[in-house]
């Protein structure tokens, strides 16, 4: 029969763990956001309503355990997707992730305080778990294990795929961890140990697929470092092929200035040097102004994406214009994360300045004293909310676009020397970001 | 009086320059006087040393050391924030825009032998009817500091400032913008003493633009846009209907 006591125990049981789940949570989801904080009363909610269900499992079908536990730990995983997905603001398949992920690691932890409880007459658990869960929490953050977790859950990549990997990868684990009930004493020891092998292992697993896809989509932006540098080179031999054929021109046209200079006509002499002036801006001054522009961006990374992105838009019939003043040799952020940063700007303008009669993107790189200024900025058509301009996938026209600004946000999170301003004044959308290089 | 400085390297533009703005400033019979008229930037400096809301025109294409037209705007820029620059060019290509949203270049203008006279000459004209207008309306501004590069915001068009996720990082925000910046929301509220109040942790709201407390009381409608209320954020406003009373 089911006492107070047991119910309880269960009650208390199932709040550690909700407890361990929320720290690895936060670790994975994203350190900074203190105010996460003041959501966590309402976690408090999934311990209660979970044992209630247990309870109510138990009356309805007092046989199968293992279908009660499994009910029981599914509804807990929907619960606690929830909260996170409330506390973060996010999309449901990465809170589930995230949910997934921290259960593996919470059922670890369960195993290795099982492992020190083994043989002493320790009966508190939460004691142990005090200890363990933030020495295991300090050695993920470390990691940099948030980060890899979050690069991975990146949207476009199959995060529905994903989140069911780790799902499976969860329930492996709850399941080795009913199996504890068929071991005999003796072997508990190495047991959990293996259980502890495995989590660590998925962990490692994880990190290593996020650095594999990363590690592909840098190889796949240098194969694009190299297309657009020839690009470039092709440019510039352009330029080049033009200077030559000008001062070819030019002599002959110097020639025929110096014989009207002979001859006193001074009204024509003006018109061919005015002739002369415009030729040269139409047929190179052009050409020079965009390479110098593009010239001084020379982080390669950033100035392959400018080409390509230049490139794009220019199809696009969108009228590009690009200013960089000074040589921006380097950038107070991760250069790959600044690019990702500056493509989701250079999309999203694109974007609205496409839905215009008259589309154009302009861009202007700064660099000053320690100091690097973007500001990007397009037109745009129909009106703008702004208390929804930074949650997840709002736009100006319907689902699915404008994706980028939350993860943009998000990226910026981990930069604190880096500030994003947004205006949207006169039709005239405009993203400015500055990223102080770390004094 | 409004004093005008020019800085170019080129004898013969300087001299087309000041001839232009003269000849205009005696017709128009301007409040204006053109006092200096460098060949270097450092000479520029020294005479415009005290300078307050001077009108400079600037070669962009100066070379003079560590000078060159923009770190010249940029240190004027910092000595006289509200002074009017502008920019004279060679070629028609250069990074105005950046000159425009970095320095807040007025104008620029290409120098195209015969027709730079009329050019400066209308630029005056603008300046001159910009400088009018704002002394009818010297609206009263927010100093926005990024590094050395300051920003100066209408404080009446300030609806809220809000503490960004990000610590150390507070959003200003208004009708059409959301600016980052690197602050506190209590050193905000001291420094704006009385025209804002806090009315959440996180949220500090102009007085003037606060238009409704919402249904539930947890939520307070500043300009059109919506704010968190706590509790002692709502005892704030009271306090502060009381005492506008």
């Amino acid at each position: 029969m089911l006492t107070l006591e047991d119910y309880l125990t269960a009650f208390v049981g199932s709040l550690t763990a909700h407890a361990a789940l929320a720290v690895y949570l936060f670790v994975m989801m994203d350190v900074r956001g203190w105010r996460i904080l003041k959501k966590l009363p309402a976690l408090l909610l999934s311990p209660l309503a979970a044992s209630l269900l247990q309870v109510g499992l138990y009356v309805l079908i007092p046989g199968h355990v293992l279908v009660r536990y499994y009910i029981s730990s599914f509804a807990v995983l929907l619960m606690c997707t929830f909260w996170a997905r409330w506390a973060w603001r996010t999309e449901f398949w990465r809170a589930f992730s995230a949910v997934c992920m921290g259960g593996v690691f919470q059922v670890s932890t369960s195993c290795l305080s099982q492992i020190l409880l083994l043989n002493s007459e320790l009966r508190f658990t939460v004691v142990v778990y005090l200890v363990v869960v933030p020495i295991s929490a300090l050695l993920l953050h470390r990691l940099r294990f948030g980060r890899w977790f979050r690069f991975l859950l990146e949207e476009g990549f199959g995060q529905c795929r994903t989140a069911l990997f780790l799902f499976a990868l969860e329930a492996a684990m709850e399941t080795f961890l009913i199996l504890q009930a068929g071991i005999q004493p003796e072997y508990l020891g190495p047991y959990f140990m293996l259980v502890l092998a495995m989590a660590a292992l998925e962990a490692g697993l994880v990190i290593h697929l996020a650095q594999r896809l990363d590690a592909a989509r840098k190889a796949a932006a240098q194969q694009d470092v190299i297309a657009q540098q020839q690009l470039y080179e092709r440019d510039l031999e352009a330029i080049r092929q033009e200077v030559r054929a000008f001062r070819h021109d030019y002599k002959n046209l110097l020639a025929g200035l110096s014989e009207q200079a002979d001859e006193g006509e001074l009204d024509q002499l003006r018109a061919a040097l005015s002739e002369l002036d415009a030729g040269f801006d139409r047929r190179i001054g052009e050409k020079i102004q965009a390479s110098t522009q593009i010239g001084n961006v020379r982080v390669p990374q950033v100035r392959s994406l400018l080409l390509s992105k230049l490139a794009a838009m220019g199809k696009q019939g969108i009228n590009c214009r690009l200013e960089v003043l000074y040589p921006v040799e380097r950038i107070g952020m991760d250069p790959w994360d600044f690019t990702r940063c500056l493509g989701i700007l250079l999309d999203n303008a694109a974007e609205a300045a496409l839905e215009t009669d008259t589309p154009w993107v302009e861009i202007i790189l700064l660099p000053q004293k320690g100091r690097l200024s973007l500001r990007i900025s397009n037109p745009y058509a129909g009106t703008i909310n702004p208390d929804k301009i930074w949650t997840e996938s709002f736009s100006t026209k319907g689902e699915g676009r404008g994706l980028g600004l939350p993860s943009y946000q998000r990226m910026l999170a981990d930069y604190p020397h880096a500030a994003a301003s947004t205006s949207w004044a006169d039709g005239v959308f405009v993203q400015e970001l500055t990223v102080e290089e770390k004094a | 009086m409004i004093p005008i400085y020019l800085c170019d390297d080129e004898e013969s533009v300087r001299h087309q320059l000041k001839t232009a703005l003269e000849w205009k400033i005696f017709m128009e019979n301007y409040d204006m006087k053109v006092v200096c008229a460098a060949s270097a930037a450092q000479e520029l400096l020294e005479t415009a040393q005290d300078t307050r809301r001077g009108v400079y025109f600037l070669d962009v294409d100066l070379k003079d050391g560590a000078w060159d037209g923009f770190t010249l705007g940029r240190e004027l820029r910092r000595r006289d924030p509200h002074g009017t620059l502008v920019y004279i060019t060679s070629y028609g290509d250069l990074a105005w825009k950046t000159f425009q949203y970095h320095l807040e270049a007025f104008d620029y203008i290409v120098k195209e032998g015969e027709q730079t006279g009329p050019a400066i000459t209308r630029c005056l004209e603008a300046v001159h009817a910009r400088l009018l207008d704002e002394r009818h309306d010297p609206a009263e501004m927010f100093s926005l500091r990024t590094g050395d590069e300051t920003r100066h915001i209408p404080l009446a068009g300030i609806l809220f400032f809000e503490a960004a996720p990000k610590a150390h990082h507070v959003y200003l925000h208004t009708a059409d913008s959301r600016l980052d910046f690197v602050g506190s929301l209590n050193e905000l509220e001291k420094e704006l003493d009385g025209r804002f109040v806090r009315v959440h942790r996180s949220f500090l709201a102009a007085w003037d633009k606060i238009e409704a407390v919402d249904g539930k009381g947890n939520q307070v409608r500043v300009g059109g846009r919506m704010c968190l209320l706590s509790r002692t954020g709502k005892a704030e406003l009271k306090k502060k209907l009381r005492g506008s009373f």
